[in-house]
């Protein structure tokens, strides 16, 4: 063997030997490599895994009805038909949807819609075309169909207002989602779906966590493209929880029908339980029309409308209560006894305290008067006089007790408390003390005192019942019907205030004359209100005081009366307020009678059905 | 020495019958290549959804056709590859130039050259020409002739022609693999270290203009290595799918067909380039390093066989072609572990596809024909008797 050949052979093999240490070292960063990402990632790994195959759909649970005291559905929800693009199916998109919108014409906007949809979702995702479809333009889908290839008509839910603006401010309306719905609770779930509603006023927006029920989960796995592939886990939704209302819908029909030219609120319920049977704020709006998109010339027309249709005066409008009050100044007088039943007092027409002039309604004036009277012709001097005599912080208490300055906890949102003034109260606000002035306006609901309708249902439903408390409420509960507890009035001195607001109605002098009635025996007791929304001057006083009519809508007084019926053991009680209605005798006190007379007759005919039923 | 003194009165008359080299054949080795591809084939029957069609049965096929063209070659007398080493160069460029000129386009690239009966892939055939022929010319080589630059400038050229030819496809990969493969045996053969040193300093230095020369889809490759998240749906996707692919292997994997990555394609091309991955997925950590041991023992016996080969040519075309299956090996595992930009090179016996296991078969049967040959001593210029 040569030298060379030798030493060449050396060298081969030790650079061979090189190599090989070399190769060594690849193989090992290799495998440090593959324990890097399968044991020290391989968590993380997994996951990613995990994530890229599994998808997550909810699936939509149906909401909870909502009936009426008799069963009747306010809130459903009704089946809707929506046609839906799938593109892997069409073979020529554009002209499909040509072909589509010579059958049913689409909006631009919409068009263009469905131009980006179609862009950006996966060839097998469908994609809406039109919501709501009525039956001929479905069937002039299936019709036309071989040349809507790709066009499919999917089944959807939506809800249903049965009695359009009849129940509206108490059963209340949802709608589709905004973005700011999204920002405010970006982890909710359910927002992800498409067509998902939620509550938005009335019964729907505060009882949405019962009505809207839980959604299902689907967990399938899905390939690359998206496409589900298998069903891993199904868990069905819980439909939401029916809710059954103290509301009759046939009240509710016939006060709106009563009040549908008028920014007015009528609310009734059973004084002995507090169920609230009508609860009626007008103007209202059909709830239907917020369940799609609300069209711009609707919301336009909604919400320049003056009389504000989308505020539920029943339980956000505040006023001041007028003549209403004077029932408590009364109550608080003989409870506190410084006010007698026999007690006379003498009517001028005015009253000067100070170096002020406080004017009756009637510048007659009324003569000599007694607690009763005072009542039925409402008279302003009786309780001028009386008034400083028992003391604004015993007038305040009797309001306080009875129900004002606080909320009545109805179920609905946006209630409000209005403000029942005190010595404090004027002290925190305006920085003054209290002064008579301020206790003869308070005397008869004037000043600083304003009340909502349903506060001043709660009031005359416990004058009623006879001083008993009653938690008024629009959910059917038996344990809710029951008196809370007793205000502890005299119930003489109950029995004498409703003398009075019976004598209101049923005495040819009383206010509400023109309003009596009489059904079997039954008759009304309550008491008028009118309210001036502004301030009448020296000079027009002088000049006479101009009629209501002469006057602009917003210039006129609001109109009111409180009531119940039978004047003997009452059942139901009602608070009519007419905003701007002018006189509360003339305007408020016969829709109250008109109300009051429905509910007696439905009585009465329910009570037939039943009899007939039984046999 | 009467040993070699014995062994050259043998190698005198070096005739080995059929029978012969039946015997002499390394069974072993080609086990361990056997071996690999029946992975590979389980892992596509894996990746159609447990099906033999599309992938797993033409790679059966194409596997029987590869074994019987492996025993062809390993059969054929070693000195036939020496004596006609610069013939098959020589072809092997033609064929470049041809398809250059009437080559099919493919992929972007034109690679494929139809010779009627068979479509062939020259920058395939050339990655065993250039071993054959850089192995005859350094096979009566002494070491101070390889150290002096005027002897080295024919291999270099021998191999910056087909280099340059498949940039011009353009295949990346395959040219970078020519040239490692080259540069290694430059190295075994005795080439001084700093030389490779310099040449490495004067590359790093080139970067920036070779940069220029690069096509924007080469380009955007390397970008989207050193950072994925660039374009996470588009040229980055692979990388990132890759890594969770074979990550979320974890250490069993989930076990045969139930790589859920694979099967629900989160990555494309997976029976291809990225193979490995579906082993990691669903042989978790065990799996990966069996296949890299197997790899390794392949890659030893290459190593083993050269050092036995009592020639040089026989050492060097064992060694060339071994240096030519372990840079499969190391820049597709590199490359599909987010190690190495993504350049297109197959996982050698286990991804799909034929021309890639022909060549390597073709390889192999070149390595087990140096085995059976291994105590034939070939003279400086081919010869029986010359020393």
């Amino acid at each position: 063997m040569s030298v060379w050949r030798f030493d060449k052979t050396r060298l081969m093999h030790q650079r061979i030997a090189m190599l090989g240490v070399v190769f060594v070292c690849l193989i090992l960063i290799l495998m440090g490599r593959v324990f890097y990402l399968q044991i020290l990632q391989g968590d993380k790994y997994m996951q990613l895994a995990e994530k890229n195959r599994i998808s997550i759909r909810l699936t939509p649970p149906a909401r909870g009805n909502i009936y009426d005291r008799n069963g009747l559905k306010l809130a459903e929800n009704i089946k809707t038909f929506q046609a839906v693009l799938i593109k892997e199916h069409a073979q020529d998109i554009n002209q499909v949807l040509e072909n589509f919108q010579k059958l049913i014409p689409l909006d631009s906007d919409e068009v263009e819609r469905i131009r980006k949809e179609i862009k950006f979702k996966r060839a097998f995702m469908p994609v809406r075309i039109k919501d709501n479809l009525s039956f001929e333009e479905m069937s002039l889908i299936q019709l036309n169909a071989p040349d809507l290839m790709g066009i499919q008509i999917e089944e959807g839910m939506t809800r249903y207002y049965r009695f359009k603006e009849d129940s509206t401010h108490v059963v209340g309306y949802v709608s589709l989602l905004t973005e700011k719905d999204m920002e405010d609770d970006p982890e909710n779930p359910l927002l992800d779906l498409p067509g998902y509603r939620i509550g938005r006023t009335g019964i729907e927006q505060s009882m949405d966590d019962i009505l809207k029920g839980t959604p299902g989960i689907r967990k399938t796995e899905v390939n690359a493209y998206g496409r589900s592939v298998r069903v891993l886990e199904e868990k069905k939704p819980i439909n939401g929880q029916d809710i059954t209302l103290t509301i009759d819908s046939r009240l509710q029909s016939f006060a709106t029908e009563l009040l549908k030219n008028e920014g007015a609120s009528a609310i009734l319920a059973n004084v002995q339980t507090g169920e609230i049977l009508m609860l009626v704020s007008a103007p209202a709006f059909d709830p239907n029309l917020f369940t799609a998109p609300i069209s711009v010339k609707n919301w336009n027309q909604i919400l320049n409308n003056e009389k504000k249709p989308l505020q539920n005066k029943a339980i956000s409008g505040t006023y001041s209560p007028g003549s209403i009050f004077k029932p408590i100044v009364a109550l608080a007088g003989l409870e506190s006894k410084k006010l007698y039943e026999n007690q006379e007092v003498f009517c001028g027409g005015r009253l000067k305290s100070g170096n002020q002039f406080f004017h009756c309604w009637k510048r007659a004036g009324h003569g000599h008067l007694k607690m009763t009277e005072a009542l039925m012709h409402s008279c302003d001097i009786f309780f001028y006089e009386i008034a400083p005599e028992i003391g604004a912080d015993k007038i305040i208490q009797m309001a306080q007790k009875l129900g004002f300055g606080s909320l009545t906890g109805i179920e609905l949102r946006g209630e409000r408390t209005g403000i029942l003034p005190s010595e404090q109260w004027k002290q925190k606000t305006f920085k003054e003390g209290w002064r008579t002035g301020d206790t003869i306006n308070l005397s008869i609901g004037q000043g600083y005192l304003t009340v909502t309708p349903i506060q001043i249902l709660k009031v005359i439903t416990q004058i009623a019942n006879g001083g008993k408390e009653i938690s008024l409420h629009l959910i059917k509960d038996a344990s809710k019907d029951r008196p809370i507890s007793d205000l502890g009035l005299n119930p003489y001195h109950l029995r004498l205030i409703k003398r009075g607001l019976s004598m209101v109605v049923n005495q040819k002098k009383g206010t509400a004359y023109n309003s009596r009635f009489e059904i079997d025996g039954k008759t009304m007791a309550g008491k008028t209100a009118s309210t001036q929304v502004r301030r009448i001057s020296l000079k027009e006083r002088e000049e006479g005081v101009k009629s209501q009519e002469e006057l602009p809508w917003k210039y006129r007084d609001h109109a009111m009366f409180a009531g119940f019926t039978p004047v003997n053991n009452p059942k139901y009680a009602v608070a009519v307020v007419v905003e701007h209605g002018g006189g509360g005798a003339k305007k408020a006190a016969p829709i109250a009678s008109k109300i009051l007379q429905e509910a007696l007759r439905l009585d009465k005919l329910d009570a037939l059905q039943n009899r007939l039923e039984r046999r | 020495m009467s040993f070699f003194k014995d062994r050259n009165c043998y190698l005198k008359n070096y005739n080995l019958t059929l029978l012969d080299k039946i015997r002499r054949f390394n069974y072993k080795y080609l086990f361990l290549v056997c071996l690999v591809v029946m992975i590979g084939i389980s892992l596509l029957y894996s990746a159609g959804n447990g099906n033999w069609d599309p992938w797993a049965d033409r790679q059966f096929m194409r596997f029987l056709l590869s074994l019987s063209l492996l025993f062809v070659v390993s059969f054929i007398n070693l000195r036939f590859w020496m004596k006609y080493a610069y013939i098959i160069y020589g072809a092997g460029i033609l064929l470049l130039i041809g398809v250059a000129l009437f080559g099919h386009v493919g992929m972007g690239a034109q690679r494929w050259l139809n010779l009627g009966f068979i479509h062939v892939q020259p920058s395939e055939v050339m990655k065993i020409a250039l071993v054959i022929a850089l192995a005859r010319y350094f096979h009566g080589a002494g070491n101070e002739e390889v150290r002096s630059i005027k002897f080295m400038i024919p291999p270099i050229l021998m191999m910056l022609i087909p280099v340059l030819l498949i940039l011009e496809q353009p295949d990346l990969g395959t040219a970078m693999m020519l040239v490692f493969a080259s540069v290694g045996i430059f190295f075994v053969v005795g080439v001084q270290i700093w030389k490779f040193v310099a040449v490495m300093g004067v590359g790093a230095l080139s970067i920036p203009i070779l940069w220029t020369f690069l096509h924007d889809y080469q380009k955007k490759r390397v970008l989207t290595f050193l950072d994925p998240e660039r374009d996470p749906l588009g040229a980055g996707y692979h990388i990132i799918q890759s890594k969770i692919t074979l990550g979320s292997g974890g250490i069993f994997g989930k076990g045969f067909m139930e790589g859920t990555q694979s099967r629900l394609n989160f990555l494309p091309e997976k029976q291809t380039d990225f193979i490995f991955t579906v082993l990691g997925e669903e042989f978790g950590l065990i799996g990966s390093y069996f296949l890299i041991l197997l790899y390794v023992l392949i890659i030893a016996y290459g190593f083993y066989i050269a050092i036995k080969s009592s020639s040089f040519f026989g050492k060097l075309l064992a060694i060339g072609l071994t240096i030519n299956f372990s840079l499969y090996v190391f820049i597709n595992m590199g490359m599909v572990m987010g190690l190495l930009p993504v350049v297109g090179v197959p996982l050698p016996l286990v991804s799909y596809g034929g021309t890639a296991m022909l060549t390597l078969f073709v390889g192999f049967g070149l390595i087990e024909s140096v085995f059976i040959n291994r105590e034939m001593i070939i003279g400086r210029r081919g010869s029986i008797d010359d020393k």
